[in-house]
């Protein structure tokens, strides 16, 4: 494992065919990713199988494809599928399979994550969360992963990091008002 | 005022903050009773946010699934390879091709197994051979009925040759420029276009291929059935790749790239009822097209003007109407002087009002 090389030296050897090179990319992101994408799908399996479904593209268009900033990239196709993907869902017919018992069972309560959340006022937040404007939503939630930093956010969201700054801002303002409010 | 705050608290819980930002904050914190309240009520939502997030899963599984994909494909550098690798880095196509194509022929042999054994890149025959040669003129489309009875649809600036002794077991034209091909079923004779370095081989469909010389890019794009790529690189004939319908590639044959996409068929061959549709394409790709559809010169008074890039869809329409469109789309002004149009920006008054 090539731990010590950058994304963008790995992407070098992945063009020469090294699978190390995609495992090292994938044990370094995939968390992160898979985080990511279940703001938008809510559902952490579906998540997963999302992020290793760009890993595959990624091996099979490693020689078609140049990438200048390969962590921007990733959390951006991550975002693209995540989209497509609710977007599938929201499709006007639904099949009877898709309704699981865990899905009606998380329809109840409104954050899926809230669930899994130990202390209350957590869940409560978790839910304010949900209901606010999207964009701030994700934007205070992709903050709150590790591994991303302001200028990825923005670089991803194709914003201004002062843009990101505010958008957070807002975020937490209005969270609070609300906190006092309930 | 507020919002620096707010991004000192989030630089504080995110322990990236500095020892500046930590002094103001502290200030900050200390100068009234109520920011305190502020800070710890920030801190409550960022670490109740953080609680959104879970371990994943399925990491090992996940891997697995992709490990396998990369291991069939077979194309794993072992560290023997790796000198080989680095020699052969000018000459991506061919080689890589090379390696996956023992995947490929795997393929080739379950499906058309009937299309083994053909030298689709034949060397020059001793004897000679006739052809029969058909080519338009720019501006005009023709329809030709081969001896098998498949169809080819000829475009503008286009020419295509093949031998007379067409029935014999092998099918097989020779096209410059662009067409679509209507390919009547035959199991045990292929139909080969060759275009350049490029063979598109199949048994029975129907599929457009736009191979002009000139422009050294070739796409195949496939309407029905299914139609094999094959590309001659360094002499030697290599499957590029199987294609399905609504599928397209195009291969560079100065670079040897190619690359494979989802395209709309119909679209890709309306210039058979003089449809053109033009997705994100550049003034230069198009005037280069509506050139030989419309058998005229377009000149660009500014070389910088070609490189416009738009969206249209011209369905069956005369040039002056093509060009009004483009006009107003673009916001150049069209000048047509009997073959030849100018391309110019508007006078400069007159361009500001456009913008």
């Amino acid at each position: 494992m090539y731990t010590d090389n950058t994304d963008e030296a790995l992407i070098v050897r992945l063009k020469r065919n090294d699978p190390v090179a995609l495992e090292t990319l994938f044990n370094r992101h995939y968390k992160p990713l898979c985080n990511y994408c279940a703001l938008f799908t809510k559902d952490f399996a579906a998540a997963e199988e999302i992020v290793a479904d760009l890993f595959i593209k990624i091996w099979d268009n490693r020689h078609n494809s140049d990438v200048l900033n390969v962590k921007s990239y990733l959390f951006l196709s991550v975002r693209n599928l995540s989209l497509n993907f609710i977007q599938k869902k929201k499709s006007p017919v639904d099949s009877i399979e898709d309704l699981t018992l865990t899905q009606q069972a998380l329809q109840d309560t409104n954050t899926p994550f809230s669930v899994l959340s130990g202390r209350e006022s957590d869940q409560r937040i978790l839910r304010m969360i949900d209901r606010l404007p999207a964009r701030q939503r994700e934007v205070l939630l992709m903050s709150r992963i590790d591994a991303i930093d302001k200028h990825t956010i923005a670089q991803v969201l194709g914003i201004s990091v002062r843009t990101v700054e505010t958008t957070l801002y807002l975020a937490i303002q209005q969270l609070r008002n609300q906190l006092k409010i309930s | 005022m507020e919002d620096r705050n707010t991004r000192l608290i989030v630089a504080y819980f995110d322990k990236t903050i500095d020892d500046d930002g930590l002094a103001e904050l502290q200030e900050w914190l200390e100068s009234n009773r109520n920011n305190q309240e502020i800070f710890s009520e920030t801190i409550e939502i960022l670490s109740a946010s953080k609680t959104y997030f879970k371990q994943p899963v399925n990491q090992a599984a996940n891997w697995a699934r992709i490990h396998a994909h990369v291991v069939a494909e077979g194309t794993i550098a072992t560290g023997a390879d790796d000198a080989e690798l680095i020699r052969d880095r000018h000459r991506p196509a061919g080689f890589y091709l090379k390696r996956w194509l023992a995947a490929a022929a795997i393929v080739l042999v379950t499906s058309t197994a009937a299309l083994i054994g053909y030298p689709y890149f034949s060397v020059p025959q001793a004897h000679p051979v006739t052809y029969a040669q058909f080519s338009n003129p720019d501006g005009t489309h023709s329809k030709i009925i081969l001896p098998d009875s498949s169809i080819i649809h000829l475009g503008a600036g286009s020419k295509i040759r093949y031998e007379k002794n067409f029935t014999a077991a092998k099918r097989q034209v020779q096209l410059d420029g662009e067409a679509f091909f209507e390919v009547t079923h035959h199991a045990d004779r292929p139909f080969i276009v060759k275009s350049g370095k490029i063979a598109t081989v199949v048994l029975g469909t129907s599929f457009n291929v736009k191979a002009f010389a000139a422009r050294h890019q070739v796409a195949v794009t496939v309407k029905s059935g299914k139609v094999g790529v094959m590309a001659n690189l360094n002499g030697k004939s290599k499957l590029l790749s199987f294609l399905l319908p609504n599928q397209q590639l195009e291969f560079n044959s100065v670079t040897g790239k190619f690359t494979s996409r989802t395209a709309n068929a119909a679209a890709v061959s309306g210039w058979m009822d003089n449809n053109f549709v033009y997705y994100n394409t550049s003034l230069k790709d198009m005037a280069e097209s509506l050139e030989r559809q419309y058998a005229v010169n377009i000149r660009f008074a500014d070389p910088q003007l070609a490189k416009i890039k738009l969206t249209a869809k011209f369905n069956n329409l005369p040039l002056s109407e093509v060009a009004e469109n483009l006009s107003q789309l673009t916001g150049l002004s069209f000048t047509r002087q009997g073959k030849e149009i100018t391309v110019a920006a508007y006078q400069k008054n007159r361009r500001k009002n456009m913008r």
